[in-house]
């Protein structure tokens, strides 16, 4: 489902010293596995996860998601593949104020190019599915924190996109509330076999997941980089 | 939902910013569209009128008073005219038409004209038959019947068969003396012209020398001084004429001015040259002053839609991240700008026109132009055009701006 081979990413400006190198050998991701992300701050994780949503292009290497090579695609195309195969949620939920929770994941499958008929009650069905079927016309100011994640994971899952990337999914939640979120997300994973990439700092979360990849190794930063090249000089 | 539905769902979110820009843009709008606008039918109305006759002869003065008295009914007359110079009009050969007038008095500030009963056979300029139309009634047949003009119909509540004492002057003003002994009947009412006439009283001139003769005779007898008025020549304040070919206007000025102790004028030119001397400046500076507003208005709209963007950069991610493309979020974001514009051009217009027919009345009443408020003259609609367009450039650079735009930053997912 997920591909990645011989990653090499430039991040930031060397000429205002904030150059970071990404270097990433090999990673793959099976069709409904899911794999908890963990690593310090700064260390590539959410880095990764833009790699994979067509985000960011390498510099060099390959991404394949989903049968696609990321790195041929137009921009148009990469949108377009991000919105139909990738899910997103967010630390901070990312949701769109003006808009009620069923017009949020209405908006989702909307711009991801689902077709006008169903995305109203496609949308009714996966804030069912999170638990919110009576919030559907709240507001995100009129929800809990726990309420935002859930519609921000209603409006990932609302499309049956195949991958769903989770950052931080938890971060801004309590731990009672968060759990119930990653239980949520594992559940939604599981159920439609879709895979589930999820970030995290949270030590007792990620040792329940059944994968977990220590994205430690994969940025060298420019203080790094600089002791490195001045050591083989 | 559709991008439309989600920009006007934007706008309705901060909607005082979106009412305020709206409102700054129909402002200029609105100048825009009452200045252009009423040079437009100011310009119709003053050709309408100064087109109905192709000369005024009256007493020696101002040509353009001598038009403005006698045409519109704004200005005094410049002076009396011996009413043998009409005659020797009326037997020209290259006369059309030719009516006198005799001013003097007025009802409630609407002036009588005496005149004599052929005055309402003044040929229209186009289509044949006569100019002036009988609503109700019939035109005045005997002294002191009078025909009303539709505007005084209506402004006074004469009908047909109602009489009425005129007041001496031109204008309305309090303790003006009342010519009580001289009852006017109301014998008709004119159908509408859109011309100062429909702000006039046309009664015979034999009744408004009467009545003058009259009061001249009472005041040089409280006086004790000898009578005069019976002895004088007739005279008229001026004369309407319409000649039998246009080209004709040039030789009989030249002559009338030096047979006769008047003057001529030709009111096309008079009013042409009170346009370009005095109204076209004026309205020149205040289109001037217009465009600058919409200027700053479309600026405004230009920074709104900026800082909309800017507050928007983390929801404009969010829908990045959520597969919508470069192309959709720029357009979402210049679709609300084109809202903010389409409203502030359709506000305005209705705020240009509706205070154009707000103040029609007070204009008709003040120079007696008869504007149509709500005609859109084709420099209206090109003005409109170039403010739209404006709005929409205003609306490009944000939109552009967005869809130059990387959503990693605004997502925080850089480590």
């Amino acid at each position: 489902m997920i591909r990645l081979r011989d990653v090499r990413l430039s991040i930031g400006d060397p000429a205002h010293g904030s150059c970071a190198r990404f270097k990433l050998p090999s990673f793959e991701v099976a069709q409904g596995e899911a794999v908890a992300l963990t690593g310090p701050s700064g260390c590539g994780k959410s880095t990764l996860l833009n790699l994979i949503a067509g985000l960011r292009r390498p510099d060099d290497g390959e991404v394949s998601v989903a049968g696609a090579d990321l790195a041929i695609m137009r921009p148009a195309q990469l949108d377009r593949h991000r919105g139909i195969h990738c899910g997103m949620v967010f630390q901070t939920f990312h949701l769109l104020a003006p808009f009620t929770a069923v017009e949020n994941v209405a908006i989702g499958l909307r711009v991801a190019g689902r077709g006008k008929s169903a995305i109203r009650e496609r949308a009714r069905e996966a804030l069912a599915r999170v638990g919110l079927g009576h919030r559907l016309n709240a507001r995100p100011d009129q929800l809990s924190v726990g309420e935002r994640q859930r519609v921000a994971i209603a409006r990932a899952i609302a499309g049956n996109a195949s991958i769903l990337l989770a950052d931080e999914p938890t971060g801004s939640l309590d731990p009672h509330t968060g759990r119930g979120v990653f239980s949520l997300l594992r559940e939604v994973a599981a159920e439609e076999d879709r895979c589930l990439l999820l970030v995290t700092h949270d030590a007792a979360l990620a040792s329940d997941m059944p994968r977990r990849f220590d994205c430690s190794t994969l940025i060298q930063h420019s203080g790094d980089l600089q002791r490195k090249e001045k050591a083989a000089r | 939902m559709s991008l439309l539905a989600m920009a006007w769902r934007y706008l309705r979110f901060r909607w005082l910013v979106s009412l305020l820009t709206v409102g700054s843009i129909a402002l200029g709008v609105a100048l825009i569209c009452g200045v252009v606008a009423l040079r437009h039918e100011a310009d119709n109305a003053l050709s309408r009128d100064a087109g109905l006759y192709d000369l005024v002869v009256g007493g020696k003065g101002s040509p353009l008073q001598l038009v403005l008295g006698s045409v519109y009914h704004l200005d005094s007359p410049t002076g009396n005219i011996d009413f043998t110079e009409y005659e020797r009009l009326r037997r020209d050969s290259r006369v059309l038409w030719a009516a006198p007038i005799g001013l003097g008095d007025n009802y409630e500030g609407y002036r009588i004209v005496g005149t004599e009963a052929h005055f309402f056979d003044l040929p229209a300029r186009e289509g044949g038959g006569s100019f002036f139309e009988l609503a109700h009634g019939d035109t005045f047949k005997d002294p002191f019947e009078v025909v009303l003009g539709s505007y005084v119909a209506t402004s006074t509540g004469l009908e047909v068969g109602d009489t009425f004492f005129g007041t001496h002057g031109l204008v309305d003003l309090p303790g003006a003396e009342v010519h009580q002994d001289f009852p006017y009947r109301v014998s008709g009412v004119l159908a509408p012209t859109g011309t100062a006439q429909d702000r006039a009283i046309f009664g015979s001139l034999t009744s408004v020398w009467e009545i003058h003769e009259t009061e001249e005779r009472i005041h040089s007898a409280i006086q004790g001084s000898a009578l005069l008025g019976s002895q004088k020549e007739r005279q008229a304040t001026a004369i309407l004429i319409r000649l039998k070919a246009p080209g004709l206007r040039l030789w009989m000025v030249d002559e009338i001015g030096k047979r006769s102790e008047g003057i001529a004028a030709i009111p096309i030119n008079e009013i042409m040259r009170f346009q370009r001397g005095i109204i076209d400046p004026v309205q020149r500076a205040l289109l001037v002053i217009a465009s600058a507003v919409v200027a700053v208005s479309c600026l405004s709209c230009l920074l709104t839609l900026h800082q909309a963007a800017e507050r928007r950069r983390r929801d404009i991610a969010i829908l990045r991240s959520l597969g919508g493309s470069r192309l959709e979020v720029a357009t979402l974001v210049f679709l609300e700008g084109i809202i903010l514009t389409a409203g502030g051009v359709a506000l305005g217009l209705a705020l240009g026109h509706g205070g154009l027919a707000l103040a029609a009345g007070s204009i008709r009443d003040a120079t007696g132009l008869v504007l149509q408020s709500w005609r859109m003259p084709g420099s209206e609609l090109m003005a409109l055009g170039a403010i739209a367009f404006c709005g929409s450039i205003a609306s490009l650079f944000p939109a552009i701006s967005c869809y130059r735009r990387t959503p990693i930053e605004e997502l925080h997912l850089t480590e």
